[in-house]
């Protein structure tokens, strides 16, 4: 089953702005298990991609907020998620474009996030 | 001492005063700036009280004077304009009292008095005038230049301080309050329950564009030159913290705030302090850096009909701003060497250099002129500090900058195209602001 991932930034990932649960550990582990996985971010998309290089993780996307929906539309994938700390830029935005979405203290909770055994 | 709101005469807010009667006998010298962070983060070390006091001493020691010789201190009290203490949140005491309190325990933390200041600032044992100024470093770099012309003080320090809190930005105050008065519910940037702050300003810039045939794309050029110049300024948030280039692409891309304002087109709230030491002429001389001259100060105190300025408002104000700086420093548009006018938001800046007739710019021509050479190498440079969009939140960066050029000091900043001999900075509204003209010879 392919899953697909957008994350937050800012107030979601360790390396964020302020800094949330997830680590870019996780975000390895998830990719090395097969999944989709980029940013959907206020922060540029040139700075969002300068990030993911910084930490050597190759993204499949890099896109402004307000663009998730077109992610969906990109990407050939079972299940859709978003993970952010907003109630309106990501929870409701998530939502209106068809993606399932988890607050980051519960997307840590996933086992998607642990290794493999 | 108790210290007062400057009263409305020290400002040169009308046309016809003529030359301003201190123009080149009041000089700034020393420039002081704190670290910036994009939020508190609750230690007393990084108080926007114990990051004024770092800008003071770093301003005072950058001059070359002592801390007794320092008798004047003009500041602004308020050190935000979103990020509201909450009223149910107990204010740190362990942070209150790692100073030398005042009766209110946010002074320090989420304001700043000048009894707060002087009881934490022990050296300062020679002030005996003290001024607040509101909103902003430009108008208290206004009624600091006019008291030390006026002989109220000889060695004066101006400050501005700006705290910002965790969470999000004007949620707290009246915002969060369960009933507001209907002129804040229906003004932009008032509460949250009003449109956003970039709300009027894009109103603003829709019929600019209508009337003009511009269009929002051509801002693109002015945004990544402002971010590139501010990312050469080091004592800036973006250079500090993430030095990234905004692009074209990125800029365009950004989501709407208020159609067809979008995210960069707001600038980012930040923690950051900076003071300027002030003196006369006369006193500069012997001082440790290049004195920059002021030529001129003067004031908008535009009113607009309605709640949100028209065009037609903006456009005649920004003009007769453009007159009342020229008349008091008996200068014309052509002896200006460049430019650091407001710009957060970025979209009222061409307002701000059209009325200042800019490199002979009529209403409308701002747009145009951004797609040629605007960049501190080029004869032509628009905002070579960066301003808020370059650097944060500050609204002082356009002040420093023109300080740094003028002394020669402001690194790789530096402009190349011009010489750096006269210049205007001040914000922030085009509808309401305070500037200066800063020059290199006091004549």
């Amino acid at each position: 089953m392919a899953i697909l991932i957008s994350f937050d930034i800012d107030g979601t990932l360790e390396v964020g702005d302020p800094p949330g649960p997830l680590t870019m550990e996780m975000v390895r582990i998830v990719q090395d298990k097969g999944f989709l996985i980029g940013s959907c971010s206020d922060r540029p998309p040139s700075s969002q991609r300068s990030l993911w290089e910084e930490h050597q993780i190759n993204v499949d996307f890099a896109v402004a907020k307000h663009l998730l929906a077109g992610v969906k539309s990109d990407f050939n994938a079972d299940a859709y998620y978003h993970i952010g700390d907003r109630e309106d830029l990501d929870r409701q935005n998530a939502l209106r474009s068809g993606f399932e979405f988890l607050w980051p203290d519960e997307a840590a909770a996933q086992p998607w996030f642990l290794p493999e055994k | 001492m108790t210290t007062q709101m400057a009263p409305e005469s020290m400002y040169r807010s009308t046309e016809g005063l003529g030359v301003w009667e201190h123009r080149g006998k009041v000089a700034s010298v020393g420039i002081g700036h704190s670290p910036t962070a994009r939020r508190w983060d609750g230690r007393a070390e990084t108080s926007v009280g114990a990051l004024s006091i770092q800008a003071l001493r770093t301003a005072i020691a950058d001059a070359g004077v002592s801390p007794d010789q320092v008798d004047g201190l003009v500041l602004v009290p308020v050190t935000t304009t979103g990020a509201h203490w909450p009223e149910d949140q107990p204010v740190p005491m362990d942070v209150v009292n790692a100073f030398n309190p005042t009766d209110d325990p946010l002074d320090g933390v989420g304001q700043l008095s000048a009894e707060w200041i002087i009881k934490n600032m022990p050296e300062l044992t020679n002030v005996k005038f003290t001024m607040y100024a509101p909103g902003c470093m430009s108008a208290a770099i206004v009624v600091a230049a006019q008291a030390v012309g006026d002989g109220l003080a000889s060695n004066c320090l101006v400050l501005k301080g700006w705290h910002n809190l965790e969470g999000r930005y004007n949620h707290g105050g009246i915002s969060a309050s369960d009933e507001v008065p209907g002129s804040f519910a229906i003004s932009p940037g008032r509460t949250l329950w009003g449109a956003p702050g970039c709300f009027g300003t894009a109103l603003q810039f829709a019929q600019y564009c209508t009337k003009y045939g511009k269009n929002h794309d051509m801002m693109a050029p002015f945004m990544q030159n402002s971010r590139r110049n501010g990312l050469l300024f080091p004592e800036g948030y973006w250079a500090q913290h993430r030095p990234e280039q905004l692009t074209p692409e990125d800029y365009l891309s950004s989501r709407w705030i208020a159609k067809p304002a979008n995210l960069f087109d707001n600038d980012i709230p930040i923690m950051v302090a900076a003071a300027y030491l002030f003196t006369t002429a006369d006193r500069a001389q012997d001082m440790a850096q290049k004195p920059v001259y002021i030529l001129n100060h003067a004031s908008s105190r535009g009113v607009a009909r309605s709640i949100t300025p028209t065009l037609e408002e903006v456009e005649a104000e920004t003009a007769a701003t453009g007159r009342k700086i020229y008349e008091g420093a008996g200068i014309t548009a052509d002896d200006l060497s460049f430019e650091n006018m407001y710009d957060g938001f970025a979209q009222f800046h061409q307002f701000h250099i059209e009325g200042l007739r800019y490199r002979g710019m009529q209403p409308g021509d701002a747009l145009d002129f951004y797609q040629t050479d605007i960049s501190i190498e080029g004869p032509n440079p628009i905002l070579s500090s960066g301003g808020n969009i370059g650097s944060g939140r500050s609204r002082f960066w356009m002040h420093t900058d023109c300080m740094q050029q003028i002394q020669g000091r402001a690194g790789a900043r530096s402009l190349t195209g011009v010489k750096p001999e006269i210049a205007v900075s001040g914000g922030p509204m085009p509808m309401g602001g305070n500037f200066t003209v800063w020059s290199a010879t006091p004549d």
